[in-house]
């Protein structure tokens, strides 16, 4: 109690600046007046009396400054002056301050904002009750729908096994269902225009499961998802809420998606994004309404269409084993008893034993877009925390120079009487105050920057949803980094100031000759920085080499061109049957026939957007390692490989008589061909989808085309096969053009020759396929080009680094160089004596550099799985000797850029001048 | 010769405030006299490292001071003990003479008394 009310006294004082001064003096002069009158008294003379009342009151200013200590906040009171010093000293070199703050700013910042990434993607817990309790059915890997029996680790489930589980089940207290696939359609409000929104589908409990609450109106309701239909409602997204302009009136108003009508029946709670990172869907549906958003679809009877993602919240006291042993017994009852039937086969039995549900921690939610970016970001993570300490040592370098300076100062200072601790508190506090302000530039810096990065990295047109502005403990990552910041540049210059065996005497500090010692430490930094800066610019010449690889792949067709149009079809109201063939040969003979058009066609794909894929049966061809694999599908109209620039290499491409009624057809390409037909021609043998030899008949290969890339630039040659659209009845929503002339009219016209075909076909968006290609590689494209940046940053570093130190040790040696002068040395032998100084530092930095950076790629393909490795390094080992040596040349012509000034200074001075400067 | 010690910060807080307890309000040279008077003239190098002490009191809130009329006319600030400066010593005092009966009882004993 009493020690608060003196701390408040104290704070009191500090406050308004209260000194008590004139009261303690007035104290003392009484003090002393009434020990003199004793002393009188006593029989003493006038003065003796007051010399020995004087003597007994003791050291005046000792009391002074202990009762001064006493009464104010001694600690906040030297911050403060230290802070006022600090800023002094600051504003006088404004140069320095510049470039270190803008260098620590840029460290700070790169840090901040792909630390915001990793904390968006990669750690940041769902914003729903008690995340931890969730588990994940699989691991989330799949999207899309599969069938049949996985005889592995599941990811995808069906409606039918969700709903037996989840009546059955005693460990979770609530098990929802998510659609894997978020789906993409047109929908309008109250009858207004149409955009594109996404749309995600899940079970009725699913807001409860989560503890999601409404944040208007209500959330989704396990009734909504009683029966197939029953439940034409739709929960929507705040931030979809927050976009229409937050009027509660959008409660109860009608949103029309596809062919249907939903109320909205309320707007889910703030800062909900649904379960996966990286998507926001505009609205909620229940799964009830599964056939009319996506109508090709049976799942919600069909027990063997998986497209479902589970994940359900643990009972209280129910452990994550626990959990994993029930729920892989009930899986194995459900399947036994719902489909296996009575008498199951070997083969099944065998791939029931094989099947089970891992579960994985859904704390964080799932994210596609976290297994595309975790190596990504752990990558520039560890870069722009070398640029960090990179610009750490560049600073303290520098302001291990200015101590040097500051040294007959400091010296004189230490003479007087301050403390060692007085003095490196003071110093600390300059360079805390540089951290303080290179990290509010770094903050300022990282705002949009991560957002931005994200944008770059996904290579998409429409932005990332992902909340990627710094949370509290990205700020608090921020204040941690910059407070080691300073202790990291800061320490190492103070203590040296202030102590130990380098410490400046005052006879030495304004010494004429620098001894081998004084700059050891100085040294030391160079050459660190420039073994760093070896490291990164190693690292990021085999990113670029790898890029640059990756551009020059050979994809088979011409990407140059082509414009693909994004259709939505469903949306103008057409039945899957022969209206909707009807529909797209009218399109596409009506967009043929446009003057700036070469060839237009539908295709179920185009580049990079996923596959359909299964093993094929060729009759009279066994099955052979080489041709076991998977082969990749498209569905294309007849002028796709025109359009694609893909040739014909033997046989013929489809044709207007390959329709429903002609007997099925399919052309494959090289890869194909060479695997199961080696050395004999295709054309005119029959195979089947699947393994079903009964259906080894049932299409004819009627030619063979051209390989391509397909599902990305880094794959291995690809089997595939195309089939005619005209025997695969479906909705297309990619509608390819090549055309001639200028693309901006093209696209007008396209867009003109749809809309007088039927104006309810959205066209959502057009894009060229060679940006589609270029977008394929963005993560690759950010690393190489992001590495590069900061690589360039810190050689920038290193070059101020180096030339500041070699003009302060020339500055110093200024008399010695006169001497040497004086003497009969060349002014270019004085040149090169400083440029071999420079060289030599350079050299030992690079023996340095090599080594650790070789040893760096090779712990982190210890570490990494190889094969992750290689999404983000192709076509170069992690051993490149090119950009090595690239590396190598650069730093070291940048070294003796840097280093030229000065030696040319050294030379140029005057032996008269600088022995009178002393 | 007597030789003179410097008294510990703590202790010459309780003699302070047994002093203001005892005598009243006091001014800094009365409260210095009265300690020198009682202990002796043993205590004190340095009367003036009362004034620390006086101030760290107040600011505890232990004791209050006011400027007042010193026996020469003159103005001299006069201190006095609160209502929680009365409190501290009481429970001061106690500490204290347990702290002294303790330590006397380890003079007293010898190596035979122990069993």
């Amino acid at each position: 109690m009493s020690a608060l009310s003196r701390f408040l006294a104290r704070l009191r004082n500090f406050a308004i600046g209260r000194r008590g001064d004139r009261r303690l003096r007035e104290e003392m002069e009484e003090h002393v007046a009434l020990q003199t009158e004793e002393n009188l008294r006593a029989g003493m003379l006038p003065a003796e009396a007051r010399r020995r009342a004087l003597l007994k009151l003791g050291a005046v200013e000792t009391v002074r400054e202990q009762y001064h200590a006493e009464e104010g906040l001694p600690l906040a009171e030297n911050l403060l002056h230290d802070t006022r010093y600090a800023l002094r000293q600051l504003r006088k070199s404004p140069g320095f301050t510049i470039v270190a703050i803008l260098s620590l700013g840029l460290g700070i910042g790169a840090n901040t904002a792909i630390f915001s990434l990793l904390d968006a993607i990669l750690l940041r817990n769902l914003p729903v009750v008690s995340p931890r309790q969730l588990v994940l059915f699989g691991r989330g890997r799949w999207v899309g729908a599969v069938d049949g029996m996985p005889d592995r680790s599941w990811d995808l489930f069906s409606y039918p096994f969700f709903r037996e589980f989840s009546a059955r089940n005693h460990v979770y207290s609530g098990v929802a269902a998510i659609d894997s696939i978020e789906f993409g359609t047109h929908a309008s409000l109250d009858g207004g225009p149409k955009w594109l929104s996404h749309i995600d589908l899940v079970s009725g409990n699913f807001f409860d499961v989560l503890g999601v609450h409404a944040a208007l109106g209500r959330t989704l309701a396990s009734d909504d998802d009683r029966a197939p239909g029953a439940g034409p409602v739709a929960v929507a997204s705040y931030g979809w809420w927050v976009r229409r302009g937050l009027t509660p009136s959008v409660l109860g108003s009608t949103v029309r998606i596809e062919s249907t009508n939903y109320t909205i029946v309320g707007i889910a709670q703030r800062g909900f994004f649904g379960t996966t990172v990286g998507q926001a869907p505009d609205f909620w549906i229940p799964l009830s309404m599964e056939k009319d958003i996506s109508p090709g679809w049976n799942g919600l009877a069909d027990k063997d269409f998986q497209s479902l993602y589970l994940i359900a919240r643990r009972r209280r006291g129910v452990t994550v084993a626990q959990a994993a042993a029930a729920t892989n017994a009930l899986f194995s009852q459900i399947i036994r008893s719902e489909y296996l039937g009575d008498n199951p086969s070997p083969k099944d039995l065998a791939a029931l034993s094989h099947a089970k549900i891992e579960l994985t921690p859904a704390a964080r939610g799932l994210s596609q877009l976290r297994l595309q970016m975790s190596l990504p970001l752990k990558i520039l993570m560890a870069v722009v925390a070398l640029v960090l300490l990179i610009a750490c040592v560049n600073i303290a370098n520098l302001l291990l120079a200015r101590g040097v300076a500051r040294s007959h100062e400091i010296a004189v200072r230490m003479a007087l009487g301050a403390g060692r601790p007085r003095i490196v508190a003071q110093l600390l506090t300059e360079s805390a105050l540089l951290a303080a302000a290179g990290a509010v530039v770094g903050i300022a810096l990282s705002w949009k920057a991560a957002a931005l990065l994200l944008h770059l990295a996904s290579g998409q047109a429409r932005p990332v949803p992902v909340d990627a502005t710094p949370h509290l403990d990205v700020l608090l990552f921020t204040i941690i980094l910059s407070a080691c910041t300073t202790l990291l540049f800061g320490m190492v210059p103070a203590l040296r100031a202030t102590g130990g065996v380098g410490a400046p005497s005052l006879k030495e500090a304004r010494g004429a000759i620098s001894s081998p010692t004084r700059n050891r430490l100085g040294r030391t930094l160079v050459v660190s920085q420039i073994a760093l800066s070896l490291v990164l610019l190693a690292g990021a010449g085999l990113f670029l080499h790898s890029l640059l690889r990756l551009t020059d792949v050979d994809t088979g067709f011409d990407k140059q061109n082509v414009l693909v149009f994004g259709l939505d079809e469903y949306a103008a109201g057409y039945e899957q049957d022969s209206r909707l063939a009807g529909l797209q040969r009218r399109i596409e003979d009506r967009v043929q026939a446009l003057p700036g058009v070469r060839a237009a066609s539908f295709s179920m794909f185009t580049f990079n957007e996923g596959a359909w894929s299964d093993p094929v049966i060729v009759r009279d061809v066994p099955r052979t390692p080489g041709n076991g694999h998977d082969v990749l599908y498209n569905v294309v109209g007849d002028r796709y490989f025109a359009a694609f620039g893909l040739p014909i290499l033997a046989g013929r491409g489809f044709n207007r008589h390959d329709d429903g009624h002609a007997p099925q057809v399919a052309v494959i390409n090289e890869t194909m061909a060479k695997r199961f037909f080696p050395g004999i021609s295709p054309i005119g043998h029959r195979f089947g989808i699947g393994n079903d030899p009964s259906h080894s008949g049932d299409i004819e290969i009627v030619g063979v085309v051209k390989d391509a890339k397909y599902v990305a630039l880094s794959e291995q040659p690809q089997m595939a096969a195309y089939f005619p659209w005209t025997q695969h009845l479906q909705y297309f929503s990619n509608f390819s053009v090549r055309y001639s002339g200028e693309p901006g009219a093209v696209i007008t016209e396209v867009r003109g020759a749809i809309a007088q075909v039927d104006p309810r076909v959205m066209v959502s968006n057009a894009s060229t396929l060679a940006a589609q290609v270029r977008a394929s590689i963005g993560s690759e494209q950010l690393i190489a080009e992001l590495s590069a940046f900061f690589a360039v940053a810190a050689t920038l570093l290193v070059c101020m680094g180096v030339y500041g130190l070699m003009s302060f040790a020339v500055a110093r040696r200024t008399r010695e160089m006169g001497v040497r002068i004086a003497l009969g040395a060349t002014r270019s032998s004085v040149q090169w004596m400083i440029l071999k100084e420079i060289l030599t530092l350079a050299g030992v930095g690079l023996l340095i550099g090599v080594p650790v950076s070789l040893a760096g790629t090779n712990l982190v393909l210890k570490l990494q799985d190889p094969r992750l490795m290689s999404r983000v390094l192709y076509g170069v080992g992690p051993f490149d000797p090119a950009s090595v040596s690239a590396a190598l040349c650069l730093m070291i012509l940048v070294a003796t850029l840097s280093g030229f000034l000065p030696a040319r200074r050294a030379s140029r001075v005057d032996p008269m001048q600088a022995l009178r400067a002393e | 010769m007597k030789q003179k010690k410097d008294v510990r910060q703590g202790t010459l807080a309780l003699m302070v405030l047994k002093t203001l307890g005892v005598l009243g309000p006091l001014h800094g040279y009365g409260i210095a006299r009265r300690i020198e008077q009682i202990s002796g003239d043993l205590l004190f190098v340095n009367q003036g490292t009362l004034y620390p002490v006086l101030l760290r009191l107040e600011q505890e809130g232990a004791i209050a001071s006011e400027w007042g009329p010193s026996e020469n006319n003159r103005r001299a600030r006069f201190y006095r003990l609160t209502r929680a400066g009365n409190k501290l010593l009481d429970s001061e005092k106690r500490d204290w003479e347990r702290t002294a009966a303790i330590i006397a009882r380890f003079f007293e004993v010898k190596a035979e008394d122990l069993p």
